[in-house]
C-alpha cells in the first residue's frame, strides 16, 4: 500500500473542464479499486460541482482529488473550491428542488447523498468551499 | 534605417546564403522539397525587408512592412504545415538576427554608435517577425481545432428512420449545453420531417448523466409531447441508473427502457396501440 497521497487538480472555467475533470476523478478511482458503480458516482459528484463552478462563477474555480491508500481501504478526498459570489442561503441550496438558474435542483442535495461525508462553508462575495469523502471499504 | 537598407541591397545574396546555411540546423528534420520551398519564401522576406529599411521614415514604411510582417506569416503557416515546431519557426526567425548582424558589422564603416543604432532597429524588426510567426502559428492550430469541433458537432447525433413513424437517435460522447440543444433541434426537427410518432434516444455512448443532462432528455421529451409523438429513452447503463437514483432526479416523465431492442420493441407496442386506437375511432 503506498502511503503517498494520489492527487489530481483541475482548474476549471468551462463546460469542457468539467468533463476533464469528471473524467480524471472516474479514472482515479477505478485506479484506486473502487467498484465501477462507486467511480460512477464520484464521477458524477464531481460533474455536479464543476458544473457549479462553471454556472455560478465569473471565474471558475478548483476540483482537487485526493486518493489515500490503507491498508485493505482507501478513501478519494473531493474538494471543489471558488472565489465566487457565494451562497447566501446555504440551507436552501441544500434543498432538494431549490435552482437560481432553472436547473432541477437535485445537484448538492444529490451530491451530498452521492459521497459518504459532505460539508460546504460559503461567504458571500468571498466563495464557496465544499469538501467531500468517499470510502471503499 | 537607411544605411540597413542599402547594406543589405548590396549583399542580399549572402545574408540569404548565410540564413540558409543556419537553416539546415534550425530544422533539420524538414523534407528536402519544403526546405526547397522555404529558401523561394525566406529570399521574398529578405527583398521585403530590403524594401522596409531602403523606405526610412518615409510615406513607403507602413505598407512595406505591412508586406514583411505578411511574408513572415506565409513562413509560419508553411512551416506549420511541413511540421517544424513552433519553437523550430521560431529559431529561424530569429536566426536573422545573427545572419544579418555579422553583416552589418563586417560591411559598414560608421561609428560604434552609428552600429549600435543599426543593429537595435534590425533587432526590433526581427524580434517582431518572430512573434507574428508565432501568433499566426497559434491561430493556424487554433482554427484546425475549432474546424474539427464543428466537424464533430455535426458528425455526433444523427437521427435515423429505423421504421414508419418511428426514428432512431443515438447519443455518443459528452452532452454539454450546445450539443443538449442541438439535440433537442434536431430532434424535433427529424419527428416533424418523417412524420413520426415514436423517437427512440439511445444514451449508450453517453459517459455520465448528470442532473444537467438529465434536465435537457427531460425538456427534450417534453417538447417533443408538444408535437405529439413519444420519446424512449434507452441504454441508460446500471451504474448510471444507480446513481440516477441517489441524484433523486425525475425521470418519471419518460419511458426508460434498459436496451435497444426493449425500447424498439415498446416502440412497437406504442405503435399498435395506436393504430389499434385509429381503428376503433374510425369505425
Amino acid at each position: 500500500m503506498s502511503p503517498e497521497p494520489d492527487v489530481v487538480t483541475v482548474n476549471v472555467t468551462r463546460e469542457i473542464d468539467a468533463a476533464e475533470a469528471r473524467q480524471e476523478a472516474r479514472r482515479l478511482a477505478l485506479r484506486h479499486g473502487f467498484t465501477t458503480v462507486r467511480a460512477h458516482g464520484l464521477a458524477t459528484a464531481v460533474s455536479e460541482l464543476a458544473m457549479n463552478l462553471v454556472l455560478h462563477t465569473e471565474r471558475g474555480g478548483l476540483i482537487r482529488l485526493t486518493a489515500q491508500d490503507a491498508t485493505g481501504a482507501a478513501m478519494i478526498e473531493l474538494v471543489a473550491e471558488d472565489d465566487g459570489p457565494g451562497i447566501p442561503d446555504l440551507a436552501l441550496a441544500m434543498e432538494d428542488g431549490f435552482s437560481t438558474r432553472g436547473g432541477l435542483g437535485c445537484g448538492l442535495p444529490g451530491t451530498r447523498r452521492l459521497v459518504d461525508a459532505f460539508a460546504i462553508t460559503s461567504h458571500v462575495g468571498k466563495g464557496t468551499r465544499i469538501v467531500c469523502l468517499v470510502r471503499r471499504p | 534605417m537607411h544605411g540597413i537598407g542599402r547594406i543589405l541591397l548590396q549583399n542580399r545574396a549572402g545574408v540569404l546564403d548565410a540564413w540558409l546555411a543556419r537553416l539546415r540546423d534550425t530544422a533539420p528534420k524538414a523534407q528536402p522539397a519544403s526546405l526547397q520551398l522555404l529558401k523561394l519564401e525566406l529570399g521574398t522576406l529578405v527583398e521585403k525587408l530590403t524594401a522596409y529599411f531602403l523606405a526610412g521614415d518615409g510615406d513607403g514604411a507602413k505598407p512595406a512592412f505591412r508586406s514583411v510582417e505578411e511574408q513572415a506569416a506565409t513562413i509560419s503557416a508553411a512551416c506549420a504545415r511541413d511540421g517544424l515546431t513552433p519553437m523550430e519557426t521560431a529559431t529561424l526567425i530569429l536566426s536573422l538576427k545573427a545572419v544579418a548582424g555579422e553583416l552589418l558589422d563586417r560591411e559598414t564603416t560608421a561609428k560604434a554608435t552609428e552600429l549600435y543604432r543599426m543593429r537595435t532597429a534590425l533587432d526590433a524588426v526581427v524580434d517582431k517577425l518572430a512573434l507574428i510567426t508565432f501568433a499566426t502559428f497559434v491561430e493556424t492550430r487554433e482554427e484546425i481545432i475549432k474546424r474539427q469541433g464543428r466537424a464533430l458537432l455535426d458528425l455526433a447525433t444523427p437521427a435515423l428512420p429505423i421504421w414508419r413513424h418511428i426514428i432512431l437517435m443515438p447519443l455518443v460522447g459528452i452532452i454539454d449545453t450546445q450539443r443538449a440543444r442541438q439535440v433537442m433541434e434536431w430532434l424535433l426537427e427529424a419527428l416533424a420531417r418523417e412524420e413520426a410518432h415514436i423517437a427512440i434516444l439511445d444514451v449508450t455512448g453517453v459517459p455520465l448523466i448528470d442532473s444537467r443532462v438529465a434536465l435537457h432528455l427531460t425538456k427534450t421529451v417534453e417538447a417533443a409531447r408538444l408535437l405529439g409523438s413519444r420519446v424512449i429513452v434507452t441504454g441508460i447503463s446500471p451504474d448510471a441508473a444507480q446513481t440516477l437514483v441517489k441524484l433523486d432526479v425525475d425521470l418519471s416523465s419518460m419511458i426508460t427502457r434498459g436496451t435497444l431492442r426493449a425500447g424498439l420493441a415498446e416502440a412497437f407496442r406504442l405503435l399498435g396501440q395506436q393504430s389499434k386506437d385509429t381503428l376503433e375511432t374510425s369505425f
